[in-house]
């Protein structure tokens, strides 16, 4: 489509910019032709207009010359369009002016715009060759615009399958641990390592079909939870327990899928599995007024190693996916002391259907 | 054939039945001792000196790279792993073996033979160089372990004021106190965090967060002076290093 054509706004720019083009044409027309202004009025006004619309044309030059091609080319193509396009405009202005000579009863008024040829041919060269350098900024621009345009939808998709990639991140570490727990169980304790199958089957399928959605209720993120204990617990036997309250107020707050889980994963991968004799994972849900807070709480081994930087990455990821649903009513607070850390969540509960 | 003294460390009480129960009917080999965490593999492996060592890398208190620096090297060891793509990289790099789990019967007997061949090779792996690679890039160390008897010292990085070469040694020094370890300089050059540490002279490494002046010295040589007080030598290479690092 033509660029200028296409867009109401972009025309009605072009036709504007034609005005003082149409009056300047008036002038340059009433000295060469020495006539009255109703006279020049009646001939220039309606050629500027013209003119503006012939100078349209100029795309389809541009198009079949772009500027990647050679100058000679380029300039050939360039001019014998303009020749041939003000050629044409000064013919259909002599057609203009016969067809009105003996309307208004303006005796010589074809010879007197005859005489006016060079200027009116010069000036439709130069304007067409102005509207072609237009066309040429127009193309570039558009085109800057779409390749734009494209890497701002790659940089969304780009992010949005790396959310993705994060929640539906199964731990290699859990999967293979369980996995090798139930090659354990399968001699010592079949029906153990059937209920252990079970189990990690459970937390998958719900993890996959939870990932897959926007927010979903506390309630079925907890459940989750629930579902990734029961399996650590068989993994890591007394050396893990788990203290929870939770608030049934909470249940219908909608939170993104797979908030909870992650954190519960690194309580207990990087404060329960670096202790000799483990210790309690401490979770608790409940209401503060329009809000529901998130605590949860887990020791760490005072000894142990400062840095941990895979769950500094979880509550990143935590921290942006709540400050993306939220904008700047979550908070996440984290704090570490005599051996405890804990992770703070805080965010609006908002309920399904009370989405704005 | 003497029968293979083995210790087996892994933190899941599931995880060593399974390789104990693998092994129950294996008449060449006999375990010794199974253990829970790092520190008591570490006992375990000097009180019992084991043949080999089936060693779980994520344990509590000592990780298993840490098990393999303090009981240095002359145990052979069989890593045991869920998934460390790191890890594995430096097994292959460094041709130890490794199980990733779940692992089958065959597989652990496939590795058994092997490290039995290794042994009577008298071949055994560097733990140093070893550890340094499993770590992911741009990691270093965050603590330093130090073997005394039965005991292991585990001393925070950020608490290490200066590391002295003495002989076969090297002496770290934290809070007042001298740590010793059979290790060379430049191998502790390498594994400390070169935004922090500067070798200043042939045998000194120093915290530079520790220095309180530079002094001259002599025409060519300087002194450094600690917040403590303790004066270092600094030769003319530790100096434009030195220099290079405050800016």
């Amino acid at each position: 489509m033509h660029p200028i054509l296409e867009n109401r706004q972009r025309l009605a720019i072009y036709l504007m910019a034609w005005m003082p083009i149409g009056a300047i044409f008036t002038v340059i027309l009433k000295r060469g032709m020495s006539a009255s202004w109703p006279e020049v009025i009646l001939v220039a006004v309606p050629m500027a207009f013209l003119y503006a619309f012939m100078c349209l044309s100029a795309w389809y030059v541009c198009l079949a010359a772009p500027m990647t091609q050679s100058v000679l080319r380029l300039v050939t193509t360039l001019s014998a369009a303009s020749l041939l396009s003000s050629g044409a405009w000064f013919a259909l202005g002599e057609v203009l002016v016969l067809s009105i000579e003996p309307w208004v009863d303006l005796p010589g008024l074809s010879d007197r715009y005859e005489t006016q040829f060079p200027a009116i041919f010069l000036n439709g060269v130069m304007l067409f060759l102005l509207a072609a350098a237009a066309h040429y900024l127009l193309i570039t621009l558009d085109r800057s615009r779409i390749v734009e345009k494209r890497s701002l939808e790659l940089q969304v998709l780009a992010r949005e399958a790396e959310l993705k990639a994060l929640r539906a991140q199964i731990d290699p570490h859990f999967l293979f641990n369980s996995l090798n727990s139930i090659s354990a169980l399968t001699v010592s304790d079949p029906q153990g390592a059937r209920s252990m199958c079970l189990l990690l089957a459970d937390f998958l399928r719900t993890s996959l079909a939870l990932g897959a959605k926007q927010q979903i209720p506390v309630a079925e993120e907890l459940r989750l939870v629930e579902s990734f204990l029961s399996i650590e617990k068989i993994r890591y036997g007394k050396r893990l327990s788990v203290t929870r309250s939770v608030d049934p107020e909470c249940d219908a707050c909608l939170v993104p899928p797979l908030l909870i889980q992650p954190l519960v994963e690194n309580a207990i991968r990087h404060g329960i599995a670096p202790l000799v004799e483990g210790g309690a994972v401490r979770l608790d849900v409940h209401r503060e007024g329009q809000a529901i807070e998130i605590l949860l709480e887990n020791p760490v081994d005072p000894f142990g190693h400062a840095a941990q930087a895979g769950a500094g990455l979880g509550l990143e990821n935590v921290r942006l996916r709540l400050a993306k649903l939220f904008s700047g009513q979550a908070h996440v607070n984290v704090s570490r002391s005599e051996g405890q850390f804990q992770v703070r969540l805080r965010f609006p509960c908002i309920k399904l259907g009370e989405i704005q | 054939m003497k029968p293979l003294r083995i210790v087996i460390a892994d933190d899941e009480d599931l995880a060593r039945s399974l390789v104990s129960e693998y092994l129950k009917d294996s008449l060449d080999l006999e375990i010794v001792a199974e253990c829970r965490n790092g520190f008591e593999a570490v006992k375990a492996v000097t009180d019992l000196k084991p043949d080999l060592l089936l060693l779980d890398i994520q344990m509590p208190r000592l990780d298993g790279f840490e098990v393999l620096d303090l009981v240095g090297r002359e145990t052979n060891v069989i890593f045991i792993t869920a998934y460390d793509q790191y890890a594995i990289r430096a097994f292959d790099v460094h041709a130890v073996d490794y199980l990733l789990k779940p692992f089958s019967a065959e597989r652990l007997t496939e590795a058994l033979d092997r490290a039995r061949k290794k042994i009577d090779r008298g071949e055994s792996t560097a733990p140093a160089a070893l550890a340094a690679d499993a770590r992911p890039p741009g990691t270093k160390p965050d603590r330093i372990l130090i073997r005394d008897g039965g005991d292991v010292h585990v001393l925070p990085m950020v608490k290490v004021d200066y590391v002295e070469a003495q002989d076969d040694y090297v002496c770290y020094r934290v809070e007042g106190k001298r740590y010793l370890k059979q290790q060379t300089l430049a191998d502790v050059e390498t594994a400390l965090d070169s935004a922090r540490f500067v070798r200043i002279h042939r045998s000194y490494i120093l915290n530079i967060d520790r220095l309180a002046k530079l002094e001259l010295y002599a025409k060519d040589s300087h002194s450094a002076i600690l917040r403590d007080g303790t004066r270092l030598p600094v030769s003319r290479s530790g100096y434009s290093r030195l220099n290079a690092m405050i800016g």
